[in-house]
């Protein structure tokens, strides 16, 4: 009788997944391949404990009190067990405290901040960060790039702690900074930076800096000579400005990243055919990373036996994984940070492009330890549940 | 560290000096785009009393529609640069005839609320048709490379941007100050009424300066588009410091947007140079100390809002 009960109970709720992402304004090209993302890991997986999964997306249009709200709805309205993604540091720290608070799951794939590291035992942090992105520039350039840096650094709170991270990383190679420029986010036109940055003279030019920033400061060095002098490196560059700004622009030019459907992971490519046809583009890695913390969530639910939310965040502890994703992929009990290889890309030629997305190269890897910050770096643990 | 053979970096005071005048050199091309955009800005509101905040949004279509021209007709850069303005010009007339003229009568805030929701329109529009990914556009053939100017090595594009922006600030003045229509626009800007009532159409010549202000802002938008990326949003910021340097200008003064055009330019220039934390605000610090000595502007008169 109990057992039936229990089985019962388990075919009355299914697991449901709530994904937040940007699915409205400029970065919705962004919150698309997410939402697609997620919606192949849950149909590709099929049940768990006998059940469908259900997903529910919601738009928070990039605004972090929107996404505060959004949480709200997922866990106290709809009763989701998880909720995923969410770009935006800021509204991914907002639905952290409303993990906390619900005492249901939250994992961050999408935002890069470090605050979300060991921020609460109901939230754990997948895909890139921001020490990873700065650090993975600093180590592998300062060895294979030039030892003579110049930083050009996006205005905020992201910028600034990727600065900070990617000066440590370059101390410890033995580079030497130059200078930095703080420039504030939607700067049309870049060439007083560029220029300035031409005076130090510096072997390799950094843009901390996103989107259309990235693309704005790269053509003011294209203009002003300062690509045919030095390297150009990316903390992040998607898909989309390239598309946008054309490849030639950027051709040469190298970013840090936590994966690309080219890296040498079991089904990587396979999943990145398979979204392909079924979405018209190849994902990019923050799709990525919403595919693999679905997929290991849902994972862990069975291994959970239960989607009792304190079993499940045990079953994804110290749980060492093998996906499309990170190969391999850790889960860290301490401070819930999820860590794998992180790459340094190259863009390619124009004329080296053979098929859709085909944009990068793969220049350099870095193991999970040396990229990613270690257990006690932050001095915090996650805490009790 | 081997630099492929070239000298070490100059040092020293004339290294400085150079790279200062390379850098107030190109804060003039910076101002260039900022006398385009407040020489519209300020045409429109001298005469017509509207502000428009759908400048800005007027300025990224320009950017399409060189982008237009010269992806999918292929045509030559100069002519995007024209067909830019003209095409920008007429959306601009037909907004006018169709919506604005009915605002006049009415205060302020209803033709302010009009022209910000073109802006999100104009913006949402192209966004639908050419989709939110920005469009490439390269540096024009005509004006790869650098000139030498003898101090420096200077793009060969931002010379011809300070080239075509000195003639078309002196052809709208000259237009302006020299010609029967530019005089019936001067009175028109002091006393619309009065103009009428003397037997001119006024709305005829209403209609025309707003699609002057509008091509204006398609030029500079086109003129911009090889600067950096075109995507639907691009108008946003510049649209807020054109607002400055109108207001630092004089509202409805020409000479004020010229002047104020290149006081911007430079000011953000310098303090890229000087004081970098301070780069971004010094020029709404200089506004606000305009705004004590001189509340009209540099150039502005008593009328306005007033």
């Amino acid at each position: 009788m109990v057992i039936l009960g229990v089985s019962y109970a388990m075919a009355k709720e299914p697991v449901k997944v709530g994904v937040i992402s940007v699915l409205s304004g400029p970065l919705a090209v962004v919150g698309k391949g997410e939402a697609d993302a997620a919606k192949m890991a849950v149909e590709e997986y099929g049940s768990v404990l006998g059940e469908k999964v259900e997903l529910i997306i919601k738009d928070h249009a990039y605004s972090p009190g929107l996404a505060v709200e959004r949480a709200k709805e997922l866990y106290e309205k709809e009763k989701v067990d998880v909720i995923i993604a969410c770009p935006n540091s800021a509204a991914a720290l907002g639905v952290s405290d409303q993990a906390f608070k619900n005492k249901r799951l939250f994992i961050s794939t999408s935002a890069g901040t470090t605050d979300l590291v060991a921020r609460n035992p109901y939230t754990i942090k997948w895909n890139y960060n921001d020490y990873m992105l700065a650090t993975t520039v600093g180590l592998w350039g300062a060895e294979h790039l030039g030892k003579r840096w110049y930083t050009i650094t996006a205005d905020y709170a992201w910028g600034h702690d990727l600065l900070k991270h990617f000066t440590t990383a370059l101390k410890m190679k033995g580079g030497e900074h130059l200078g930095n420029d703080m420039v504030a986010v939607g700067t049309a036109d870049y060439s007083p930076y560029i220029l300035k940055a031409a005076k130090a003279n510096p072997d390799v030019l950094v843009l901390l800096n996103v989107g259309k920033d990235a693309v704005n400061s790269t053509k003011a060095a294209v203009e002003y000579g300062l690509k045919k002098k030095a390297k150009i490196v990316h903390a992040l560059l998607f898909e989309v400005d390239i598309k946008g700004a054309g490849i030639d622009l950027f051709t040469d030019n190298y970013v840090a990243a936590s994966w690309n459907w080219q890296v040498d992971n079991p089904g990587a490519r396979e999943f990145a055919d398979r979204f392909y046809k079924r979405f018209g583009d190849r994902p990019h890695f923050m799709a990525a990373g919403v595919y693999s913390a679905t997929w290991q969530y849902l994972e862990a639910v069975k291994r959970a036996g239960s989607k009792e939310q304190v079993a499940v965040i045990k079953a994804l502890r110290n749980h060492t994984f093998r996906d499309m994703f990170a190969n391999p992929g850790f889960i860290r009990a301490e401070d819930h940070l999820q860590i794998g290889k992180a790459y340094l890309l190259r863009v390619k030629k124009a004329a080296d492009v053979k098929e859709k997305e085909d944009f990068f190269e793969i220049a350099g890897t870095l193991s999970a330890e040396e990229a990613h910050p270690s257990v006690n770096f932050f001095g915090r643990k996650v805490g009790e549940f | 560290m081997e630099r492929g053979g070239k000298p070490p970096p100059l040092h020293g005071p004339l290294m400085d000096i150079q790279f200062i005048f390379v850098q107030l050199f190109n804060g003039l091309v910076l101002g260039a785009f900022y006398i385009l955009l407040s020489l519209g800005l300020t045409i429109i509101f001298g005469m017509l009393g509207v502000v428009n905040f759908a400048h800005g949004a007027i300025y990224m279509l320009g950017a399409y529609a060189a982008y237009t021209v010269m992806e999918v007709y292929s045509g030559s850069f100069w002519m995007a640069v024209l067909f830019s303005g003209i095409i920008v010009g007429l959306i601009g007339m037909v907004i006018e005839s169709t919506l604005l003229r009915k605002l006049y009568d009415l205060p302020h805030f209803y033709n302010l609320l009009l022209t910000f929701g073109m802006m999100i329109f104009i913006e949402e529009l192209i966004r639908i048709i050419y989709s939110p990914i920005g469009k490439p556009f390269g540096t024009p053939k005509e004006f790869l490379g650098s000139i030498d100017l003898g101090f420096m090595l200077f793009p060969k594009y931002r010379l011809f941007i300070l080239g075509i922006t000195t003639f078309l600030a002196i052809g709208i003045w000259l237009f302006i100050v020299k010609t029967k229509l530019g005089s019936i626009i001067r009175a028109g800007t002091d006393d619309s009424q009065m103009v009428d009532a003397l037997g001119i159409d006024i709305s005829k010549i209403f209609t025309l300066v707003f699609g002057m202000g509008a091509g204006l802002a398609g030029m500079a938008g086109a003129l911009a588009a090889p600067l950096q990326n075109i995507y639907p949003y691009m108008g946003m910021s510049i649209l807020t410091e054109t607002f400055v340097v109108v207001i630092i200008g004089g509202m409805g003064s020409i000479i004020g947007s010229i002047i104020g055009g290149i006081i911007i330019g430079e000011l953000i220039t310098l303090g890229v140079i000087f004081w970098p934390p301070l780069a971004h605000i010094l020029i709404y610090i200089f506004m606000a100390v305009i705004l004590l000595i001189r509340p009209r502007g540099l150039f502005g008169r008593a009328k306005f809002f007033e």
